[in-house]
């Protein structure tokens, strides 16, 4: 064995060049890394950045890419000869996406078994039980049932615990850990960075976690080393560098980062990264950043300043220059109001009303008649849209499943009311499988409801609705390699609405208006969706919505799959529409980080069900509900790593089965008894429009400790 | 990624080269029919069996007639066989994969159940059951066969056209409310038709291979026309004294097919959206 | 599992069934007179009387499709009118001899065309894995009858190594003879046939190497050979069985062809002389036995897919 002194992983001018059909690509460049013993090191960086080639390089595992390096030394092994005798043996792996990991073929007791049965020669029965005992470290109740069962059998964060003990069997010395809580939901990805705390502390393991999320590398790491566009940018201990950040781009990361509990603009990054086929030798993060002058052309050596490393000539002034403030909302000449529809009312939603309407139909749960009530105000009173009781259930399995009593069924959504003012951001958020997507869907009609009504503006909506309806409601996807038809142009995606709703006479210049509102140049039209970028293209998918000049947007997780820095800026665009055009949204994601910052009221939905509503500042402090408050504290957020006192975790995930009672009651950390398995929850008020499903005391829940700083 | 990029870029030369073997059949079939150097159907009693010369390129055959020429007149059934039937079946199939995807429900099940029906024969056998009972004829075999692949378009046309019907920005022309017959033809048909081009470039082999072999067990055209499966089938009882009577149509029948296959496999690559990567 | 077995069952049977009304209607209510299809066109009023109420044909279609239908049920396929007896044993002689055929074809299909898939997917891009792609490019293009006429002239016409045509019995000719005879209409029937279970099996394999349970496998430091075998195959597997359930069907269509070009006296060229001989009864027997084997070969197929497939064999969640 090595020198105990010595880095246990050094990594030393680690670069990577790919051959494409458009030339050659350098995926890492003169990449280079220490990990002291029992230590774990960030790796940080947005889609693109070559962070989980690193991980790839190491392993030996990159197929046909060029892999150079002056050192790859792992405890005096060079990996860069032979990587394979200690892959797996003594550097154990935990890949994203645990669902594509595990062979969906194979019990999942023999695939955490292989190693040890490989690596350690252990007999069958042997490397079995050992299996199990793993398994049930990684906090796994009945392990040895999950051992036979097959992967489509578990649920996302068993699966991952599942290959964390896969990882951990031949008792590696090192584990990398690619992204490991990327696709789980947050109350899961929770558990899992409580596991690898206590899996490194137990263990004395060394880490390197890859990861584009800031708040989980500051959870686990000592040191953290950003990356852009394949190169090292800064690194620094990891408090240093997310509080005192040195690098023009990491300052960006930052800046874009939407916090719970801050309602501060968002400083988005311009532009996209650079071309990895065209060699720079100078600063690549130059084009896009507010402090470059023309030095930054010339090539930047990475140069320790302050106990960072920063690939920048300016890191000595970077720390008192002021990272620049938020774009102003009306940076572009404020465009014409909309021609259609009525007036944008001024800020300030009539929330008196929403709240008045959501009293009645919470009041009386199961009554559809509750919207009726309604008829006796003027129009201006009544909320923009409003659903009252809706319900939508999917079956799956054919005649015979049913007949034979097999058939699945689903309550998506499951008797929710819900109401949106004009021009008010109403943030729906909850984890997979909570209904939110359903929900919203069901209030556009483009699903049907199995039972309840939606209204809008006072008006009940048909299940075929008309095409003033159509036009006055649109929506806005997750996902920007869908959204768009990839034969059409941005011209005639544009046009199309515009067309269909016969909204101008001068479909031309409205096409540039709609451009100009979303920061697209105008000479976008005749791009084709394959050639933007993912944030473009969700910008383009956001002017095709307002085309029509909607009342409405129902935003389902629009900004989820977008890199924090261009998140950003599409979230800023968001809330300048809704100020400038006076649309209502409801937003719907997964995160509440997201939510916080851009809803003015917010609506927290479990399997199904709301379980709190009410004004965004309301949501985020004591009292609420036992969810949202295990919601809040399981997000990691960058610079709260004191905050583990007050740290709520849930057990089990989502799918944990319910009983008649409240549907949170099995996962609850503050369940109070067999009322709460058995009694469905009242609605408590804690304040105006406020409400909160649940039996325990409003003082009690008052009295929890706020996961947020107030 | 990278293996993708590379195939986006290479020229299309299998497109290139099948495209230009099947042009030039079809050349054949279309002039052949006028200038081949003899009456294919012309007997000469005394030249039986000659064999191959400068005169007779690809000899003689029992009657006395030109292999040369028939072969060159045989090229126009082969074509009509493989082109004409998958006209057919995707005449037929896709409008009923359209309708099964757009309509679910007792419309897509009666539509699924008749493909379910017509592939639980093999193809030959459905062909035989289709043409046994009347008398056969080049049309009749090119409309079993064209019967016979409806179901592969229908299944294929219904799965891309429910797959893009999932798709965000089909979801979003119903969000605007658009009918049916726009969503149909502005974003599910520009999306859906690469595939369903590719599967017919290579159901055009199938077609051929298909309507010869029944032609072969003597289900497609009469004696005395020159369909190649037909002379196969004709010079069995002289491949001793006289081989180059089923060689001639067997090899044009096979440069044919290879060339066709060619074609498919080049619209493939040019068109498979998993051979193709994105730019930009 | 039992609740998809059942499912299939049903849709096996059900697809059996219409077929059946598919074949007679095809038969007795297509444009022609099923007496006239088999008398020929000049045939005298009298001879069409007699054959009609000879074959029940004046009785309501209806009924005549009962008779038949339940005839077949009890194992009575009607009566040959070319041979003038029973059409049932008949087909099961011919039967007996296509199984033969078609038995060792498929199985050697099966070995061959997986192994050389997956023998081409692990050797991707190599010289070997050119070769087998053209080979396969080439053996799908050409079709069996001009494979088979090429097999006799070369074999047989010219160096006379076996027999052109023909069967004979294992226990007149012995074991050598009989083996002589099968070779080259199963060699004909085995060429195309590998050659498109191994390009779609090294297609499905190379996927399956494509994957991240893969790529997660290597990361485990376990040896190729085994990432291989207990990670990659029983993945590709799958996709290949039904691969092999559509070649069921090609090779069920290539005996008919196969069986006319060798002179074999097997099922295929019993329908081939049925139609021949106009001999409907026999035609509509044979086809819907043919009907029957074959969706007996996808239910073999399906309920294999889900042997290999734990999500469909454990349908329901553990936790």
């Amino acid at each position: 064995m090595a020198d105990p002194a010595q880095p246990l992983l050094r990594v030393d001018s680690l670069t990577v060049d790919y051959a494409t059909g458009r030339g050659a690509v350098r995926a890492l460049d003169d990449v280079s890394l220490a990990i002291p013993r029992g230590q774990a090191l960030g790796l940080v960086g947005e889609s693109g950045s070559g962070k989980s080639t690193v991980v790839l390089a190491l392993l030996g595992l990159l197929g046909a890419a060029r892999v150079t390096a002056t050192a790859l030394d792992f405890d005096g092994h060079d990996l860069l000869r032979d990587p394979a005798s200690v892959r797996g043996r003594r550097i154990g792996v935990v890949f994203q996406d645990p669902a594509s990991v595990l062979n969906p073929s194979l019990p999942v007791g023999l695939q955490i078994a292989e190693p040890l049965l490989v690596h350690r020669r252990l007999r069958h029965a042997d490397a079995f039980a050992r299996a199990t005992a793993l398994l049930a470290e990684t906090g796994i109740a009945d392990a040895a049932r999950v051992m036979r069962a097959y992967p489509h059998q578990l649920s996302g964060g068993m699966k991952q615990r599942a290959v964390i003990a896969t990882a951990l069997a031949a008792e590696p010395d090192l584990l990398l850990l690619d992204e490991p809580t990327t696709a789980l939901d947050v109350t899961v990805e929770a558990q899992i960075l409580d596991l690898l705390e206590s899996i490194r502390a137990r263990r004395g393991l060394t880490m390197l976690l890859v990861s584009h999320n800031l708040g989980v590398v500051d959870r686990i790491c000592d040191r953290t080393t950003v990356l852009y566009a394949g190169r090292t940018v800064e690194a620094a201990p990891t408090p240093a560098l997310l509080h005192a950040p040195r690098h023009p781009y990491t300052k960006g990361l930052l800046g874009a980062l939407p916090v719970p509990g801050s309602r501060a603009r968002l400083v988005p990054m311009a532009g996209n990264l650079p071309d990895l086929t065209q060699r720079d030798p100078g600063c690549t993060f130059r084009p896009r950043c507010p402090l470059a002058e023309e030095a930054c052309a010339l090539p930047q050596a990475l140069t320790a300043t302050a106990g960072h490393l920063v690939r920048c000539h300016r890191a000595d002034e970077t720390h008192d220059l002021r990272w620049p403030v938020p774009e102003a909302s009306d940076d572009a000449a404020p465009p014409p109001p909309p021609r259609h529809g009525p007036p944008p009312p001024r800020h300030g939603p009539r929330r008196r009303t929403i709240h008045a309407f959501l009293s009645r139909a919470n009041e009386r749960p199961g009554s559809s008649a509750s919207a009726e009530d309604d008829e006796g105000s003027t129009p201006t009173d009544t909320p923009l849209i409003a659903a009252t009781n809706l319900r939508r259930t999917f079956r799956s399995g054919g005649p015979l499943a049913r007949v034979l009593g097999r058939e699945h069924v689903v309550h998506a959504v499951d008797d929710v009311s819900i109401a949106i003012a004009r021009g008010e951001i109403l943030g729906l958020v909850g984890e997979s499988g909570s209904g939110k997507s359903t929900l919203g869907r069901l209030l556009l009609r483009l699903l049907g409801a199995d039972a309840g009504g939606v209204r809008f503006d006072g008006i009940d909506v048909p299940a075929v609705p008309p095409r003033a309806f159509r036009r006055r409601a649109q929506i806005v996807f997750q996902n920007p390699d869908t959204t768009l038809n990839p034969r059409q142009t941005v011209e005639a995606i544009l046009r199309r609405p515009l067309h269909h709703f016969a909204i101008t006479p001068d479909p031309e210049r409205e096409i540039d208006r709609l451009l100009d509102l979303v920061r697209l140049p105008r000479g976008y039209r005749g791009r084709y969706p394959h050639q933007l970028s993912g944030g473009e293209k969700q910008r383009v998918s956001i002017a095709r919505a307002l085309a029509s000049a909607p009342d409405f947007v129902v935003a389902d997780e629009a900004v989820s799959a977008l890199d924090v820095s261009v998140q950003a800026a599409v979230l800023n665009l968001f809330a300048d529409l809704r100020a400038r055009l006076g649309v209502a949204y409801l937003f719907i994601s997964h995160d509440i980080g997201v939510i916080a910052h851009i809803a003015d009221r917010i609506a927290v939905m479990y399997r199904g069900a709301l379980v709190e509503q009410g004004a965004t500042p309301d949501v985020l402090h004591p009292p609420y509900h036992p969810y949202t408050e295990a919601l809040l504290s399981a997000v990691p957020i960058v610079g709260a790593r004191d905050r583990h006192a007050s740290r709520v975790r849930l057990t089990g995930d989502a799918t944990t089965t319910p009983g008649p009672g409240c549907r949170f009651a099995p996962r609850c950390p503050r369940r109070l008894g067999p009322l709460c398995d058995t009694v469905p929850p009242p609605w408590q008020r804690p304040a105006e429009g406020h409400a909160i499903a649940c039996h325990i005391p409003l003082a009690e829940l008052a009295s929890a400790r706020p996961v947020l700083a107030s | 990624m990278s293996a993708t990029l590379a195939a986006h870029h290479r020229p299309p030369r299998l497109l290139a080269l099948g495209a230009i073997v099947v042009a030039g059949f079809i050349l054949v079939a279309i002039v052949g029919a006028f200038v081949t150097p003899y009456d294919p159907t012309h007997f000469a009693v005394r030249l039986r069996f000659d064999p191959p010369s400068f005169a007779h390129p690809f000899g003689t055959d029992e009657f006395g007639r030109d292999v040369f020429s028939r072969a060159l007149a045989g090229a126009r059934y082969s074509l009509a066989m493989g082109f004409g039937a998958t006209a057919i079946s995707l005449v037929l199939g896709v409008p009923l994969g359209l309708l099964a995807a757009f309509h679910r429900g007792a419309v897509d099940a009666a539509i699924m159940r008749g493909v379910d029906l017509l592939i639980s024969l093999p193809p030959i056998l459905l062909g035989l059951l289709i043409l046994a009972v009347t008398p056969p004829s080049l049309w009749k075999t090119i409309l079993a066969v064209g019967i016979i692949y409806v179901p592969i378009l229908t299944r294929l046309t219904r799965a891309v056209a429910l797959g893009l019907l999932e798709e965000d920005f089909v979801q979003a022309a119903r969000a605007r409310g658009e009918g049916a017959v726009s969503i149909l033809s502005r974003e599910i048909l520009p999306n859906a038709w690469p595939p369903i081009i590719v599967e017919s470039g290579l159901r055009v082999t199938f077609a051929i291979l298909l309507g010869s072999s029944l032609s072969f067990l003597g289900l497609g055209p009469q004696p005395p026309s020159s369909e190649w499966g037909l002379m196969i089938a004709e010079s069995r009882g002289f491949i001793d004294e006289a081989p180059w009577i089923g060689l001639a149509p067997g090899l044009c029948l096979c440069a044919l097919l290879i060339a066709v296959n060619l074609f498919g496999e080049g619209l493939r690559e040019a068109l498979d959206p998993r051979l193709r990567g994105r730019d930009g | 599992m039992l609740l998809f077995v059942a499912r299939r069952l049903l849709a096996a049977v059900g697809v059996v069934w219409a077929m059946s009304v598919l074949i007679f209607a095809i038969v007795h209510i297509l444009p022609g007179n099923v007496a006239y299809a088999i008398l020929g066109e000049y045939a005298t009023p009298t001879a069409v009387a007699a054959l009609e109420d000879k074959l029940g044909l004046n009785a309501p279609l209806w009924l005549q499709y009962w008779h038949w239908l339940s005839g077949v049920l009890h194992g009575d396929f009607g009566l040959s009118l070319s041979m003038d007896r029973p059409a049932g044993p008949v087909i099961m002689d011919a039967l007996g001899r296509s199984a033969i055929l078609a038995g060792i074809a498929f199985v050697l299909v099966a070995a061959l065309g997986i192994g050389l898939g997956v023998y081409a997917a692990t050797h991707k891009g190599q010289a070997s894995d050119r070769a087998l792609a053209f080979a396969q490019f080439l053996f799908i293009a050409v079709p069996d009858f001009f494979t088979g006429l090429l097999a006799i002239l070369l074999f047989a016409a010219w160096l006379h190594w076996l027999p052109a045509t023909g069967y004979v019995p294992i226990a007149e000719a012995g074991l050598r003879e009989w083996l002589a005879h099968l070779v080259l209409p199963v060699a004909v029937l085995t060429l195309g046939l590998t050659a498109h279970v191994s390009r779609l099996t090294r297609s499905s394999m190379l996927e399956v190497l494509e994957s991240r349970y893969i790529l997660a496998a290597r990361a485990k430091g376990l040896p190729e050979r085994l990432v291989l075998r207990r990670h990659a195959l029983p993945n590709a597997l799958p996709p290949t069985i039904t691969i092999l359930a559509i070649d069921a069907g090609i090779l069920i269509g290539g005996i008919v062809v196969v069986e006319t070009v060798f002179a074999y006296p097997g099922l295929g060229r019993l329908l081939v002389f049925a139609i021949e001989h106009r001999d409907l009864p026999m035609l509509q027997a044979g086809i819907l036995i043919v009907t029957a084997i074959y969706a007996v070969a996808n239910l073999v197929a399906d309920i294999a897919y889900a042997l290999l497939n734990p999500r469909i064999r454990y349908a329901t969640g553990v936790a």
